[in-house]
């Protein structure tokens, strides 16, 4: 059964000539062919990590134990102690849901290229909220630029993907990046604490540190997938240009030459290490997104990276 | 030295511009912005470049400096600039190359045509930087083929594009024309390359001075064994329109004894074969007279004996056309007349009805008459049709009948006018006529009284011929003279609109007036080469300047329906015919000189190198701006 039989208005939408290429029907292919992967991926590991083992309120029975004072009666299994006469407490497996949150960058340098960098991190987010909500975890959207601009209230279960597209679809990119303050305002917000995805190009130009530490120190647990479309760090430049900044306005007279641009292929290169270095040394799992890899392959990396959904 | 734009022109231009490039780049040129996602990464750039600003300078300077060589360049190359000694030795020349019928003669392989093409464009390939160079094809008219040039390509494509023609070359015409494109240059020069076959440097004018202009002759050929049709003329028998006469005249120009065969062809078919020999310079004419068979087109063909052609095959051909014979209506109105009658019994094309004169209104009503004769009778009015009155009188008369004379003769007479050509009036005796009084227009053929009193008239009324003869022939001698009949049937010839002048058609190199109507304003000749042209009919006849031989063909209106206008041209020159190659050429008193020698070598257009030096700086540019070496 493939996610057109669930959802049969998808269908009527992809012929609808008004969708954007974000839900073509292709993507919804693969969007339904990787929440199949990721249950075969999640089978006996994340999913069990993710389950705690305690008496009460689980419904699917999991192992007995030794009676011990101040447990619950109630979970005496009396047909045990009947044949044994042993006390033993029936154990089950209580499922427990995870918060997900995924923050994404809309600010202008997203849109920069013609919006390549936010279709992908809307495609990147799409696809892993239909994971998330596969597996019946607590997702929600939030779109930032230098403060929370948008928010997707937290919902469960696959049916609610179309109010994922919804809210993506809508989403119209500006503004300028601070994500330090923005996450601020976000685990405000938030004190249900979670897994937070930051789906970002991270030019701050305060720093992108700054967000990721705020979400590390307030317990949420961060993994960036950093959007990055190559064709920027070799921009088709030459002669004298007044490069303008997007989002903040700044121009700089500039001298393109065809050094100038390897120097600046170098910086665009050393800039994308320091963010890889700065999360690898604070635990943060980290993945770059480049635009121009299929989406797909990169949600299977993402998957098997894990950690994210724990 | 500069030929082109002088220096303070050139000053200025360079100033302006210069300045116009200066400013240029004193300006701040306005950058162009260009967005970026995120600018400071490009700050990093800028820290690394404040490094290199003096040495961007430095480039920026070497830029300016690069354009400004650059306008130099160009600037320099408006102003042509030459060496010193090719300004002084610049020449102009007026090159004009035989295209005659003697240069396709065969002496020199492959003609003497392409040989002396081969030349003018040795001369044309040894041009100094300073030289000009203007050819001219001369034949019987003056062709330039361009304008005054160095351009060695240009003349190339000119010269390829001369022809020999089947006319004789017009010296004198061609070397006025030279002279008027050179006067007022110094130095300047006749080239004529031509095998010298030109007759004298005089025409109508009297003889062509040359002014300050230097003669130079360059002969091409180098002999001239050839026999040629230099006569040939053919007409119809007045009074034995059936049978035809030929007269010709060949001529061997060269220094043996040749044997050829003449033959004569009438309409393709073959009438005569004579051989004959002739000495070296003979001219031997011929006649043959009482021929017939042939109803429309004569040639006349020479052929060597043993086979081979003799150098120039142009003039071994000559043709001629016959007019077609129809029938004419004749009406004679007469109360007899055994004169008249006997006259018209001589050409068996006659078709006469004799009226009474009171039967002449019927028998006009009839219509289709070529002719009519009143015979001592005047209709009440004027005819439509042509007619010869013999003593008119009254108002039918188409001119005035004035007085009366007493013993009148021809003291006058016209004898271009076809009706009384060839005939011998002088000694008439006549009793009595009438002085006419000839109307606009009307011309007086024979006049009596020393000039003073017409009585021979011819005209046209309403488009109809007519002529008015001032007295009763039965009062004269004249119908017994060979004069009457002759008269008779010149009148008819003339109302006819037949010529029995010989028939040996057009010369070539001549301009051709043929009959081609009244009514057209142009005319369609096909040329014997089967092209046709487009010609001008003034006052009914078509003009062309002819230089071919052959048979033509002309559509007065260029109607397709229209009949056609046959008609012939031939060479028919003893002095083309006589092709050895001449070595001297004297005009105004002096004799043609060599031609000086060309200065071979590279060419002295500097201004060509400067912009190759400019087209070079510039890809230098390019290539170091695209490698940012520059920038």
């Amino acid at each position: 059964m493939g996610v057109f039989d669930l959802f049969p208005r998808l269908r009527e939408k992809k012929s609808a000539p008004a969708d954007d290429e974000l839900f073509s029907e292709p993507f919804q292919r693969k969007l339904e062919y990787l929440a199949l992967v990721s249950r075969r991926v999640y089978s006996g590991k994340l999913r069990a990590e993710r389950r705690t083992k305690k008496s009460g309120s689980g419904v699917e029975f999991a192992d007995h134990r030794e009676y011990q004072p101040g447990d619950d009666f109630r979970s005496l299994d009396w047909n045990v102690y009947q044949r044994f006469e042993r006390l033993l407490v029936r154990l089950y497996e209580e499922e427990e849901d995870l918060a997900i949150y995924f923050v994404l960058d809309t600010s202008a340098s997203m849109a920069f290229s013609d919006e390549r960098k936010l279709r992908y991190g809307k495609r990147v987010v799409a696809a892993l909220a239909y994971v998330g909500l596969a597996n019946l975890d607590r997702v929600s959207i939030v779109t930032t630029c230098d403060r929370v601009m948008q928010r997707m209230p937290e919902t469960r279960g696959k049916a609610r993907i179309f109010k994922v597209f919804r809210f993506l679809r809508a989403l119209e990119p500006g503004g300028a990046t601070d994500l330090g303050e923005a996450m601020k305002t976000f685990v405000a917000q938030n004190k249900r604490r979670g897994l937070v995805v930051l789906v970002s190009d991270l030019y701050d130009p305060a720093g992108f540190e700054k967000g990721i530490n705020v979400l590390r120190y307030n317990k949420f647990d961060t993994f960036v997938v950093h959007v990055v479309d190559p064709a920027e760090a070799r921009p088709q430049l030459l002669g004298d240009v007044i490069v303008r900044d997007c989002e903040t306005g700044d121009e700089r007279e500039v001298t393109v030459t065809s050094k100038a641009l390897d120097r600046f292929a170098a910086a665009h290169a050393q800039y994308r290490a320091t963010v890889e270095r700065f999360c690898a040394t604070h635990q943060v799992p980290y993945v770059q997104a480049n635009v121009e890899v299929p989406f797909d392959e990169l949600i299977l990396r993402v998957l098997r990276r894990g950690g994210f959904v724990r | 030295m500069l030929a082109g734009l002088p220096l303070a022109q050139l000053a200025a231009i360079f100033g302006a511009v210069g300045l116009g490039v200066l400013a240029l780049y004193l300006l701040k040129l306005r950058r162009r912005v260009v967005a970026v996602p995120f600018s400071p990464l490009w700050e990093r750039i800028l820290r690394d470049k404040e490094a290199t600003t003096l040495l961007s300078r430095l480039k920026r300077l070497l830029s300016l400096l690069l354009q400004l060589v650059l306008l130099a360049l160009l600037v320099l190359a408006l102003g042509d600039p030459r060496a010193a000694e090719t300004m002084v030795r610049g020449r102009t020349l007026v090159v004009l190359v035989d295209a005659s019928a003697s240069m396709q003669a065969t002496d020199v392989k492959p003609n003497r045509i392409s040989v002396a093409q081969g030349e003018v464009k040795r001369m044309a390939r040894g041009l100094g930087g300073a030289d000009r160079m203007l050819v001219a094809q001369m034949d019987a008219v003056v062709t330039p083929l361009g304008p005054m040039t160095g351009d060695t390509s240009q003349l190339e494509r000119e010269i390829d594009g001369i022809e020999a023609t089947d006319a004789p070359a017009d010296l004198p015409r061609a070397l006025r024309f030279a002279t008027d494109v050179l006067r007022g240059v110094d130095g300047g020069e006749i080239v004529v390359v031509s095998d010298g076959a030109l007759g004298d440097a005089s025409d109508s004018s009297g003889p062509v001075h040359l002014g300050r202009a230097r003669l130079s002759y360059l002969r091409v050929g180098k002999e001239g064994k050839n026999v040629g049709i230099t006569q040939f003329s053919v007409r119809r028998y007045p009074l034995d329109k059936g049978h035809y006469e030929v007269m010709l005249e060949l001529s061997n120009t060269g220094p043996d004894v040749e044997d050829v065969e003449l033959r004569l062809l009438g309409d393709g078919a073959l009438v005569d074969l004579t051989r004959l020999r002739l000495a070296p310079g003979e001219r031997l004419p011929r006649f043959y007279s009482q021929l017939s068979g042939a109803s429309r087109t004569l040639e006349a063909t020479i052929a060597r004996v043993d086979g081979t052609r003799d150098q120039l095959p142009a003039d071994d051909h000559a043709y001629a056309l016959l007019p077609e014979r129809r029938r004419a209506k004749i009406l004679v109105v007469s109360a007899g007349n055994t004169y008249l009658d006997a006259a018209l019994l001589l050409d068996e094309y006659l078709d006469v009805t004799d009226v009474a004169p009171a039967a002449y209104p019927a028998a006009f009503e009839k219509g289709g008459w070529d002719a009519i004769i009143f015979d001592a009778v005047t209709p009440a009015q004027t005819p439509a049709a042509n007619a010869l009155y013999i003593d008119p009188r009254g108002p039918g008369s188409p001119v005035r009948v004035d007085r009366e004379l007493k013993a009148p003769g021809f003291d006058k007479v016209d004898r271009k006018h076809p009706a009384v050509q060839w005939l011998a009036l002088d000694d008439v005796n006549v009793a009595r006529g009438h002085r006419l009084v000839p109307g606009p227009g009307d011309r007086v053929v024979g006049a009596s009284d020393g000039g003073a009193s017409p009585i021979l008239v011819a005209g046209a009324r309403d488009g109809h011929r007519f002529v008015a003869l001032g007295f009763d022939v039965r009062d004269s001698d004249l119908p017994l003279r060979v004069a009457w009949p002759l008269f008779v049937l010149d009148c008819i010839d003339w109302f006819a609109g037949e010529d029995a002048k010989y028939l040996s058609g057009y010369r070539t190199g001549e301009v051709w007036r043929i009959p081609a109507g009244a009514s057209a304003e142009y005319a369609t000749v096909k040329m014997p080469d089967g092209a046709t042209q487009r010609v001008a009919v003034h006052e009914g006849r078509a003009v062309l300047e002819g230089e071919r031989s052959g048979f033509y063909q002309l559509v007065p209106g260029g109607r397709p329906d229209e009949p056609a206008v046959p008609f012939a041209a031939n060479l028919l020159d003893a002095r083309e015919s006589a092709i050895a190659p001449q070595d001297r050429l004297v005009v105004d008193g002096k004799e043609a000189g060599e031609l000086p020698p060309f200065h071979l070598g590279v060419r002295r257009d500097i201004w060509v190198y400067l912009l190759l030096a400019a087209v070079l700086l510039t890809a230098l540019e390019w290539g170091s701006y695209h490698r940012r070496v520059t920038v």
